[in-house]
């Protein structure tokens, strides 16, 4: 029992070293893949950094392009407020001018006015002059006429005063005649009287009429001064007229030019404003295009925050990858660490085994051949005096005695397997099949066993080892078939693209597939050994041998039909 | 037996010419186990190969003898047995010592020596054969066949082999 333990643990600890030994490659292997694609990650990495270079680069330019561009757009916008002001001003100066121009007009028109009253006033001054005139005319006639009454009147006084002095002379003829006449005289002195009186009369209107003319005169001389100040004022008037034209053709022209100022100005503005306006245009333009540029260049910095991010998130991943990759091999190493520590703990194992089932082989052996021995001779010297139950029983140690010695070879075949390093070579399996099979044909020549043994591929292996996997099957097969009357025993293969498959099928008990995982472990028996004997120790050296060559084993099987057991070996 | 033969050592000194006659068949046998011995030398008994033979239980008792030293310093160095069985496994000098010293004198170099193991598990037998052993044998476990072995080494060894001389 102990003994079995011991080569269980045996077992497990050189499993547990191939395991070790694969699951070490299998880390190697993937370091490797790890090394490549930590290679390949940083490549990318560096590539991305360098596009990231190459993006902050043209970031950068667009940065500058775009703050050119605002400086631009912002010199457009001030030249743009420039210009509004400038337009602001020019309409400022318009609207002035146009109020001016607005003034002028009025002031045109008053002026125009002005001229038509002052025209008018002219006319009516000119009408009062002609009127003047003819009321001057009219009284120079009268005057004239009142002048020509005078020397009339006084013709007519001179006339009378000769007349009075004629009628003093017929006066006095009369005063004679009237002294004569005396009474006629008197008559004559009241004639005269009355005369007299008619003469003062007269008289009395001669001076008012003397005193209208000079009225008259001076009235003419008045009217004369008037009608000099009228015509001073007339010419004054005309002279303010021929100034108020003068200034009123200075203003029509002044207004003229301002009209021609205000057109050009209008011009201008006009201009101004189409320039305006295609300033506007262009500022729109540039401010959609400045606003198309923000908006790339949001876009490029929110290409270059993802770029950036997604950079950020490689180089995380990358540093991420690199520690799990430091970890990797850092674990790798430590692994390779324990692996050494282990493969100096397995080789010191190993060696204790060695030891051990050197141990076992020499020790165990001896007190069982001992054992056996004593019980033969005691049978041979003193079988005839024992009874048959004596006999029996010297038997029954005889025959275990000899089951533990096999059992004792069979595990140290086993573990030996497990230490021996294979040396691979080219097997010609066909011939080595062949010779072991009719070898063991006639060691069982009781029975009836026919081989059929297609074509076997070669394969390359422990020569030692593989025969001993082809024995064991075989042998098995020849075993587990020896209660059916005629064994077939059919051997073959299949080549596939990275193995060959070796097959050994048998027409025996077969065995119930719930226990196939059962088949390939250290003592495991399927079948009684009152049935078939054995030690459960051959299969399991099949299978440590194919599982040290890199292949596999199984088996399929049936109650009572058969089974097959395959076997793969690496090309 | 063992006594018996002992005592034919011990005189052998003095029966110099009688005993070298006498050992033409002699057996050097080197066990510690005394059950293997008794085996060895029952199997030899049936064939009349062990009337001659000498057991030694450790190294150190077969080099005293080999080499004439300690209890056998009165001994010939060059009265050699005619086959030295030699177990591997002994305590004090072991069988691979006991061999080098043998194989490494030109008086015993040429002394047949067979190696008879337990185990064919033996970490020493490659180094027993560059040691200059002349056969290792492994005893079988089951008695008939472990008889069989011994009975035909004593034949080969005894009567086949022709030895120097």
């Amino acid at each position: 029992m102990k003994n079995e333990q011991l080569v269980y643990q045996n077992e497990e600890k050189e499993k547990r070293a191939a395991e070790l030994v694969i699951a070490n490659k299998e880390l190697a292997f993937q370091n490797q893949e790890k090394a490549k694609r930590a290679a390949e990650l940083t490549i990318a990495n560096k590539e991305l950094a360098f596009q990231n270079e190459e993006k902050g680069k043209r970031a950068a330019e667009l940065t500058i392009a775009n703050k050119e561009l605002a400086f631009q757009n912002e010199e457009k916008g001030k030249r743009a407020a420039e210009l509004t002001l400038a337009d602001k001003e020019l309409a400022f100066q318009n609207e002035e001018k146009g109020k001016r121009a607005a003034e002028l007009t009025i002031a045109g028109k008053e002026l125009a006015f002005q001229n038509e009253e002052k025209g008018k006033r002219a006319a009516e001054l000119t009408i009062a002059n002609k009127e003047l005139a003819f009321q001057n005319e009219e009284k120079g006639k009268r005057s004239a006429e009142l002048t020509i009454a005078n020397n009339e009147l006084l013709f007519q006084n001179k006339e009378k005063e000769k007349r009075a002095a004629e009628l003093t002379i017929a006066n006095k003829e009369l005063a004679f005649q009237n002294e004569e006449k005396g009474k006629r005289a008197a008559e004559l002195t009241i004639a005269n009287k009355e005369l007299a009186f008619q003469n003062k009369e007269k008289e009395k209107r001669a001076a008012e009429l003397t005193i209208a003319n000079k009225e008259l005169l001076f009235q003419n001389k008045e009217k004369e001064k008037r009608a000099a100040e009228l015509i001073i004022a007339h010419e004054e008037l005309l002279y303010q007229n021929a100034e108020k034209e003068k200034r009123a053709a200075e203003l029509i022209i002044a207004n003229k030019e301002l009209a021609f100022q205000n057109e050009e100005k209008e011009k201008r503005a006009a201009e101004l404003t189409i320039a305006n306006r295609e300033l506007l245009f262009q500022n729109e333009e540039k401010e959609k295009r400045a606003a198309e540029l923000i908006i790339a260049n949001k876009e490029l910095a929110f290409q270059n925050q993802e770029k950036e991010k997604r950079a950020a998130e490689l180089n995380s991943a990358n540093n991420e990858l690199k520690k799990a990759e430091d970890d990797i091999h850092k674990l790798n190493e430590e692994l390779e660490q324990k692996v050494i520590e282990r493969t100096e703990q397995l080789v010191a194992a190993n060696k204790e085994l060695e030891s051990f089932s050197y141990s076992v082989s020499h020790d165990l052996r001896t007190p069982l051949r001992l054992v056996h021995g004593y019980t033969r001779i005691l049978k041979e010297d003193y079988g005839i005096n024992l009874d048959t139950e004596a006999n029996r029983l010297m038997n029954n140690i005889i025959s275990n005695a000899k089951k533990m010695g096999q059992l004792i070879d069979d595990l140290l075949t086993f573990s030996r397997l497990g230490r021996k390093e294979l040396v691979k070579m080219n097997i010609p399996v066909s011939s080595m099949v062949t010779t072991l099979c009719s070898e063991i044909k006639n060691e069982n020549g009781n029975r009836n066993i026919e081989f059929k043994i297609n074509e076997l591929q070669p394969a390359k292996g422990d020569n030692a080892a593989i025969k001993q996997v082809w024995v064991n099957l075989i042998s098995n097969a020849v075993k587990y078939s020896k209660l059916t009357e005629k064994a077939i025993i059919e051997i073959g293969c299949e080549t596939k693209e990275n193995e060959i498959i070796y097959f050994i099928k048998d027409n025996g008990d077969g065995f119930d597939m719930r226990y196939a995982d059962k088949l390939f472990g250290m003592f495991q028996r399927l079948h009684t050994d009152e049935k078939f004997e054995g030690t459960g120790v051959g299969l399991a050296i099949v299978h440590r041998i194919i599982s040290k060559h890199g292949g596999s084993v199984w088996a399929e099987a049936k109650v009572n039909e058969g089974a097959t057991f395959n076997f793969s070996l690496p090309k | 037996m063992k006594q018996e033969n002992e005592i034919l050592v011990a005189e052998s000194t003095e029966t110099e010419l009688l005993l070298v006659t006498d050992n033409d068949n002699d057996i050097l046998l080197v066990e510690d186990n005394d059950g293997d011995a008794e085996m060895t030398i029952r199997a030899l008994k049936k064939h009349n190969l062990a009337n001659h033979l000498l057991h030694l239980k450790d190294g150190a008792q077969a080099l005293d003898f080999l080499f004439a030293e300690g209890g056998y310093s009165g001994r010939q160095v060059e009265n050699t047995p005619k086959i030295i069985l030699l177990d591997l496994k002994m305590p004090k000098v072991n069988g691979k010592e006991v061999l080098k010293r043998i194989k490494s004198d030109p008086r015993t170099r040429k002394i047949p020596v067979v190696i008879l193991s337990s185990s064919k598990e033996d970490p020493d037998i490659e180094q027993c054969y560059d040691l200059g052993a002349n056969g290792y044998v492994v005893k079988p476990v089951e008695f008939d066949l472990f008889h069989k072995v011994v009975s035909e080494l004593g034949l080969f060894w005894m009567i086949v082999n022709q030895p120097p001389q």
